[in-house]
């Protein structure tokens, strides 16, 4: 079985207006190394990333079969997550031209939401 | 010598920092990076051409100055990023950058259009973005028109371009595919635009700047986009209710409905430009709800020429809007058109059919409309109430002047 573990957390603790404490950063960033290795030890290890903050994501809205773009995550709670893809793309609207093609009945969202690359 | 300088600076901005802003903005792909130049290039203009005397093409040296400017800010970035601890290059005298040939100034308005205008951003974004970065609008002007304040209208700005940024929107024509989508989210971008513009030039005496840009960015892309009938449209129809401005309030600052304005002060350069536009869509053959929304506002402006408004016209083309773009608010223009064309009690019944949801009534332009059509009928009492309605619905002063002078002529 596999399963996915979700992060939710009060993003401006990493914004850098914020001016978190650096150690308290790096102990998150050497806790996340850690439970890496540990995973990879175990074989556990599929994926992970870190995603950039949410004022980066854009919504696919699809209402009654029609699609449309929303600045922003994915904020209504009448949808539960059901599934993710990850994409290798360009740019953001080669990521959108597919989240479009994801099927999901008449009424449902996708996010989308850049990958921090380290 | 800087009083000349400054004239000079301002008339190559007015003429061409557009041009050097889209210019600078897509060769380093980065919105902020090429404001920053473009603010030291026009800062170091004032100093050198005051001292020197102005180049001989200030906009290439606005240009070039900028450039060099960009490259050494993105150096700067790029040795922050990758903590690369080389020396920087001393920067050049602008002034022997001079010497070298100027490249001419790239076109690449249209690129930046669609990049400010990108769906993934928030409506209000898009036109902040544009007005800031294609009209070179200050941040301040930009946060009065949408009554916001500087610090918000700012970190909204910051925000969309750290977004355009961070999620690697391409700084490209859209492609194929996704060109008709991408070309509705500008025009619609630039409808938005204008209609506040409209809407704050009977707030506003200082509006017509704003409403200037629209006018020029619009002209700007059915320059650019010459083939597409819809940009056409747009273009027709912001100078034909540009037109109207002049006539559009009275000595004592009440609006004057579009019927009752004075043809003598509309604009005939504005309705030629229009009317130009307007022949090259129809030539194209694809109409569409712009090309619609300017064909009904051509009806209006006909009546400078013929003295009376075909209605019947105006109802037609109402309802082919209706047929491709539906709306409320078309619906109660063609409510009143239809009352003009055959009788106050059609245009009544054609509002009534809209039914009578809490959120019609408490909308001030069907209320203003149903007001108007009452008092046609000669339905004085019923009309009065509607207008007492329309009162309660804050209109902008020169509204409630026109609405308020109503009312009290049919108290009299």
């Amino acid at each position: 079985m596999q399963y996915l573990l979700m992060i939710y957390s009060d993003e401006s603790l990493y914004a850098p207006e914020t001016k978190t404490d650096p150690a308290v950063l790096q102990e998150i960033t050497a806790g996340h190394m850690r439970l890496g290795a540990e995973l990879h030890e175990k074989g556990a290890w599929v994926g992970g990333d870190r995603l950039k903050p949410s004022d980066t994501a854009t919504t696919v809205r699809t209402l009654g079969g029609v699609q449309s773009l929303h600045d922003g995550p994915y904020a209504e709670t009448r949808e539960q997550l059901a599934g993710y893809y990850v994409v290798e793309a360009p740019d953001l609207d080669a990521a959108i031209g597919w989240a479009k093609k994801i099927p999901g009945g008449p009424n449902y969202a996708v996010e989308v939401r850049p990958i921090h690359m380290m | 010598m800087s009083r000349d300088a400054e004239r000079i600076l301002d008339e190559a901005v007015r003429a061409a920092g557009d041009r050097i802003r889209a210019a600078l903005a897509m060769r380093f792909r980065d919105l902020d990076l090429a404001e920053e130049a473009f603010a030291f290039a026009s800062l170091r203009a004032m100093e050198t051409w005051s001292r020197d005397g102005p180049p001989r093409d200030p906009a290439a040296w606005l240009y070039s100055v900028g450039r060099r400017r960009a490259f050494d800010l993105g150096r700067r970035a790029q040795v922050r990023n990758t903590a690369v601890l080389d020396e920087p290059a001393p920067q050049p005298d602008p002034e022997t950058l001079l010497i070298a040939a100027f490249e001419p100034i790239p076109d690449e308005r249209l690129r930046l259009i669609f990049v400010c205008c990108h769906p993934a951003l928030a409506p209000e974004a898009r036109i902040a973005l544009t007005l800031r970065t294609l009209c070179g609008l200050s941040v301040e002007r930009i946060a009065r028109a949408w009554l916001t304040s500087e610090v918000a209208m700012t970190q909204r700005l910051t925000r969309a371009k750290r977004k355009l940024r961070e999620t690697a929107v391409r700084f490209e024509i859209p492609a194929p595919d996704a060109w008709g989508e991408r070309l509705e989210t500008v025009l619609a971008t630039l409808e938005i635009a204008y209609a506040q513009a409209y809407e704050d030039a009977a707030l506003a005496s200082d509006a017509a700047d704003l409403a200037a840009e629209t006018l020029r960015l619009t002209g700007l892309l059915a320059n650019l986009l010459p083939d597409e009938p819809e940009v056409l449209g747009l273009a027709a129809l912001v100078r034909l209710t540009e037109a109207r401005r002049p006539a559009r309030i009275d000595a004592a600052g009440a609006m004057i409905p579009l019927s009752e304005q004075d043809v003598g002060a509309w604009d005939r350069r504005l309705i030629r430009e229009a009317a130009a536009h307007m022949r090259r869509a129809a030539e194209l053959g694809h109409s569409g709800p712009y090309q619609l929304m300017a064909a009904i506002h051509a009806t209006h402006a006909a009546r400078m020429e013929t003295g009376v408004t075909a209605w019947g016209d105006v109802v037609q083309l109402y309802d082919m809007l209706l047929s491709v773009r539906p709306s409320v608010v078309a619906q109660v223009n063609r409510a009143v058109a239809l009352g003009e064309a055959e009788t106050p009690e059609a245009g009544l019944a054609a509002l009534a059919a809209l039914g009578d949801e809490p959120r019609l009534l408490t909308w001030l332009p069907y209320q203003a409309a149903r007001a108007g059509l009452f008092a046609k009928a000669g339905r004085d009492a019923e009309a009065a109430e509607a207008l007492r309605a329309a009162l309660q619905l804050q209109p902008a002063p020169a509204e409630r002047l026109f609405l308020a002078g109503r009312l009290g002529a049919l108290s009299r």
